[in-house]
């Protein structure tokens, strides 16, 4: 059951650490400066 | 319980993520059909009213027929808005899809409706708990649709890329039937009708004040979410600075939602309230007082994120614990209304005393003011369960 649950937090870490590095792609951080935020 | 949360965050992590990243495609769709950004910016704050105008709506007809049939409804409305938000050409059209009919669509899939299913069927000592995972999932989605959506119009194309999410938010019609709840038979005796539950609440001087706090949360996070780019930019730090503190937003939203839901569990929710609202007020005072580098934005995104949509959990958990699970839908549409009203003023306020004063200076202060306001506004809120009087039997 722990380890269960270890496994749940490492995997839930895991993808949020990639969804984050996807923020950091040169091409993603420029579309994202000039145009998200105006909608945010 | 297991499917209520399963399906609920699935739910709401589409229905929020869906929405998060439309400020992508302000370029190519004024570029393509040849409006303004007013134009667009308008059909965006006419989605943020409707949401939050329909949300007691879809709150009390959720309460009524059930929040799975809302559920599917706003689904259909989500597709719906989407493709014709694809295939306007008139900017009548396009406020009519991407404002009306999206704002309407999220009243009906988001957190008012899913939470009411959430408090109906998980025990009172774990409701907290379970609507921060929610909201976690919310947050998630949020922070992870807007690279996939770059991803998509970039790949197919601003139009197919609608329809593609179009199709995505069709997903939530089978995932409504996981909150669909067994037809409840009504106990013998006068039942206390919805008029009666919107009268209690808002003659309960705690569920005004709940109001009030969730009124400033809007009210900060739309000003910091539509102004803070040009405030970074006027002070002369790059694009990757903002986008690079949007992204750390995003992240640490996922930890600070399930953080105080799970909070909720073991500490009074007036004080996780107030926590919250006292922190953004000591982390703005900083991060205005300090001298501005990328390091005080990244820490400042860092703990505004935290604590970005965390009033989402205990606000609704404490509406649940006073008033009962059977408006909550309704009742949390209401506190959400407010909240959408904070964000009007929020985003609306910022550039209006920017023109006037040439700085965002009064607002972040207002911003402070404001949170301190909330801090304390919510100290007196009184959880305990409301006593309604039982009429003696006949």
């Amino acid at each position: 059951m722990k380890l269960g649950r270890a496994l749940v937090w490492l995997a839930s870490g895991a993808v949020l650490m990639l969804v984050f590095a996807a923020y950091l792609r040169p091409d993603v951080a420029m579309t994202l400066a000039d145009q998200l935020w105006s909608c945010f | 319980m297991k499917q209520v949360l399963i399906c609920g965050a699935l739910i709401v992590t589409l229905s929020m993520g869906i929405r998060h990243g439309f400020g992508l495609w302000l370029q190519p769709v004024t570029m393509d059909r040849g409006w303004t950004r007013e134009t667009f910016a308008l059909a965006i704050a006419i989605q943020n009213l409707s949401w939050g105008i329909a949300g007691p709506f879809a709150g009390a007809l959720s309460d009524r027929f059930g929040a799975f049939r809302v559920l599917i409804v706003g689904a259909l409305f989500y597709a719906a808005g989407l493709i014709f938000m694809g295939l306007s050409t008139s900017a009548i059209g396009f406020m009519g899809s991407a404002g009306l009919l999206l704002g309407m669509a999220q009243s009906g899939t988001t957190y008012a409706v899913v939470y009411g299913v959430i408090g109906r069927n998980v025990a009172a000592n774990k409701r907290s708990w379970a609507m921060g995972v929610t909201a976690a999932a919310g947050s998630f989605g949020q922070f992870l649709m807007v690279p996939v959506e770059n991803g998509l119009i970039n790949g197919v194309g601003w139009q197919y890329a609608l329809f593609i999410l179009g199709l995505a938010a069709l997903a939530i019609v089978p995932l409504a039937f996981g909150l669909k709840e067994p037809a409840v038979v009504a106990p013998k005796g006068p039942q206390q009708s919805m008029k009666a539950a919107v009268r209690e609440a808002f003659s309960h001087p705690s569920f005004l004040l709940l109001m009030a706090g969730y009124f400033v949360c809007g009210f900060q996070v739309v000003f910091i979410g539509v102004h803070m780019p040009s405030y970074l930019k006027d002070h002369g730090l790059t694009p990757n600075v903002a986008t690079t503190a949007l992204a750390l937003i995003g992240l640490f939203n996922v930890f600070g939602t399930y953080a105080a839901g799970t909070l909720g569990e073991r500490l009074p929710k007036r004080y996780i309230l107030s926590a919250i609202y006292a922190l953004r007020a000591v982390a703005i005072t900083v991060f205005i007082s300090v001298p501005l580098t990328p390091w005080s934005v990244y820490v400042f995104a860092s703990v505004m994120g935290f604590l970005w949509l965390s009033t989402i959990p205990p606000t609704n958990a404490v509406i649940a614990q006073i008033f009962g699970v059977k408006y909550l839908s309704m009742l949390g549409g209401f506190v959400f209304l407010s909240h959408q009203v904070g964000s009007f003023l929020g985003a609306w306020l910022g550039g209006r005393l920017y023109n006037m004063t040439g700085s965002y200076d009064v607002v972040w202060w207002i911003a402070v003011a404001l949170g301190v306001f909330a801090a304390l506004v919510n100290l007196p809120v009184k959880e305990q369960a409301i006593v309604r009087a039982q009429p003696a039997p006949a």
